[in-house]
Formats: C-alpha cells, structure tokens, sequence
C-alpha cells in the first residue's frame, strides 16, 4: 500500500526518486527501497535478496581488491563494470523476476536477487 | 612447427608476438563472421549500464545444435558479441524500455569475436592459454580494429575456465537446461 502509493510518486515525479534513495535508510517503509550488498573476502553480502520493482541496490565494494557486478540471465543481463576497492554502484530494479548475479574476476562470487513486481 | 620455436621464450615475449599479429595464433586466423546478424542465433543481451550500450551475443548454428553445458564446446565454435550505442534521452540518460532494459539504436559499433578450432591452443603461451580459442576485435567493416589488445582477452575469459571461458554462452545452456 505505502509502496504503491511511492512508485506512483516516484513515476509522477522523477526528482522525488533521488529523494526516495537518500531517505531509504531512515525510513523504509514510506519509501522505494535500498538495499546494500557488500564484497569484503570475495562474497557478496547478503547472498540473496527479495525486493519490490522500483527499489535499488547498492553495491559497496569493502574489499581490498577490485570486484564487479555481472547478470548472466536472460531477459535480467547487465554489467555495471569494474568496481574498484571503495566503490560503489548503484542498480535500479528495473524487471520482475529472479536472476544471479557474478563477479566477472571470481566465479565463485554469485547473489541472486528476486524482484518481485 | 611454430611451437618449438617459441619454446624458449618467456611469456612476455610471445604475448609480444601475439599483439603483434603473428598469423599462427591471434586474431587474423579468426574469421570475420559476415552474416552473424542473420545466420547466428541471437541467445542474450547484456545492458552495459556503465558505458551506455547493449551487447548481443550471437552463436553459430551448428555449433548451438551440438552445445551442452557439461561438456566443452564443439569445435567450430563461433560466439559473437556486438555492441550497439543506448538510446539516451534529452539529457544523455539512458531511455529504458516498457520491460526494464536498454534500447539500442544505431548501427553496430564493435564486433567481439571468439572462435574455437582444435589446436589453436598449442601455439598460445600456457599461462594465457584458454583451450583451443582465440579472440578477435573487429570493425563493423570487418577489418580488425588496428589499436587492439588481445591479451587481455585471454586473462579475464580465463576466470570463466569451468565454463569453457565463456561469460554468458554456457552460463545460457546451463540456464536452458541444456
Ligand atoms: C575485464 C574482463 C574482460 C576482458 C579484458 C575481455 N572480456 Fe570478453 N567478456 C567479458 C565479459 C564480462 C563478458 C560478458 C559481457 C559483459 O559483461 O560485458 C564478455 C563476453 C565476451 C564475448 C561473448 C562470449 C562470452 O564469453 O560471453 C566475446 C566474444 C568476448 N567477450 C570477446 C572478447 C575479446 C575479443 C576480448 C579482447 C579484445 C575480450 N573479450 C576481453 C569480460 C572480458
Ligand atoms: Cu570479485
């Protein structure tokens, strides 16, 4: 219900979008959304996430070495690009479904993330 | 046989060879695949958020025919990647389609190309060795890009090793259950 009325919002007004992001941590309910997933040791932390269409995640590379953000899955597949030690990068949950998500530097970094629409 | 000869040599020495357009392993043996657009089969998309531009990927018929993931990719295998600009909007924001992805617009910019023949391998050096493939950068012209680096290509393709150093085809045939 406060989600639906905030992506409509979100949708009207796309300036009340970066508003939604900055207040996400303070107030989750009123608002889309953000989720953080961290690297530190070559994981992604938390492995898996649900959200909603519309909410973001922020990828926060804590680690000490250079780490990356790749979806293999059809129909979900992207690549957010080399993310050095200290970046971070943001994706907006922009298609309903499930997908993982790869490190292109480590297989055996994977997440999966369900976005429920 | 160009093998022996390159023996004694250390890697820097043969990635040199490489780089410089040694026909017996590089880019030139790869084949400019002319008709991937219509002959190829079209089995993903990668939005690149980052630099603005969708990539198709692209494999060869004959090859996806014979394709399982458990087992290494026949040989012949072509797989193309394509890059295409973003539709961006007004203010050079990517526009994104009623299903959440990128919108490619215009003609064909880059055309990556991977290529498997039996013993094509031999001739790379093993610390950069990814099987029997070998890698091409291409123009939309067909004629390699003059400035490219193919090292590279071998070292990151080579995290993918379980997957016969493919990023998203056998990843696909996974997927499909294949
Ligand atoms: C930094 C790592 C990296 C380097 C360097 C690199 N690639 Fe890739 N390659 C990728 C990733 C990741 C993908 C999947 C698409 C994406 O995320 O952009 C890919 C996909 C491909 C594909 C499609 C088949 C597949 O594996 O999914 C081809 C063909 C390809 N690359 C060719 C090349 C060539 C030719 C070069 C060198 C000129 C090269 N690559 C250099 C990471 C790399
Ligand atoms: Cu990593």
């Amino acid at each position: 219900m406060f989600r639906r009325t905030t992506s409509l919002l979100t949708l009207v007004l796309p300036a009340l979008a970066l508003t939604a992001g900055t207040l996400a941590g303070l107030s989750s309910q009123a608002l889309a959304a953000e989720y953080v997933v961290t690297m530190k040791d070559a994981a992604y932390s938390p492995a898996a996430i649900t959200a909603t269409l519309g909410d973001t995640v922020r990828f926060v590379n804590d680690d000490g070495e250079t780490h990356n953000v790749f979806v293999p899955t059809l129909g979900h597949a992207l690549d957010l690009g080399k993310q050095e030690a200290g970046a971070e990068k943001t994706l907006v949950l922009r298609t309903p479904g499930q997908f993982e998500v790869e490190c292109v530097h480590h297989l055996s970094m994977t997440m999966t993330i369900t976005v429920k629409p | 046989m160009k093998t022996t000869t390159l023996g004694g040599l250390g890697a820097a020495a043969i990635a040199g060879l490489l780089l410089a357009g040694d026909v017996s392993a590089g880019p030139e043996r790869v084949t400019y695949p002319a008709n991937f657009e219509t002959g190829y089969t079209l089995y993903n998309q990668v939005d690149r958020l980052d630099r603005k531009r969708v990539r198709s990927f692209y494999v060869n018929r004959e090859a996806d025919a014979a394709a399982k993931s458990d087992a290494p990719l026949p040989d012949g295998t072509v797989l193309v990647m394509a890059d295409r600009n973003a539709k961006l909007d007004a203010g050079g924001n990517p526009v994104f389609g009623a299903d959440g992805r990128l919108v490619a617009t215009g003609p064909v910019t880059n055309i990556f190309v991977m290529e498997k023949r039996a013993g094509w391998g031999e001739s790379i050096p093993a610390e950069l060795r990814n099987g029997d493939w070998d890698y091409a950068w291409f123009t939309p012209d067909g004629s390699l890009k003059p400035d490219a680096k193919y090292k590279g290509c071998f070292t990151c393709h080579m995290s993918r090793v379980e997957r016969d150093y493919t990023f998203t085809y056998v990843k696909r045939l996974m997927d499909a259950g294949r």
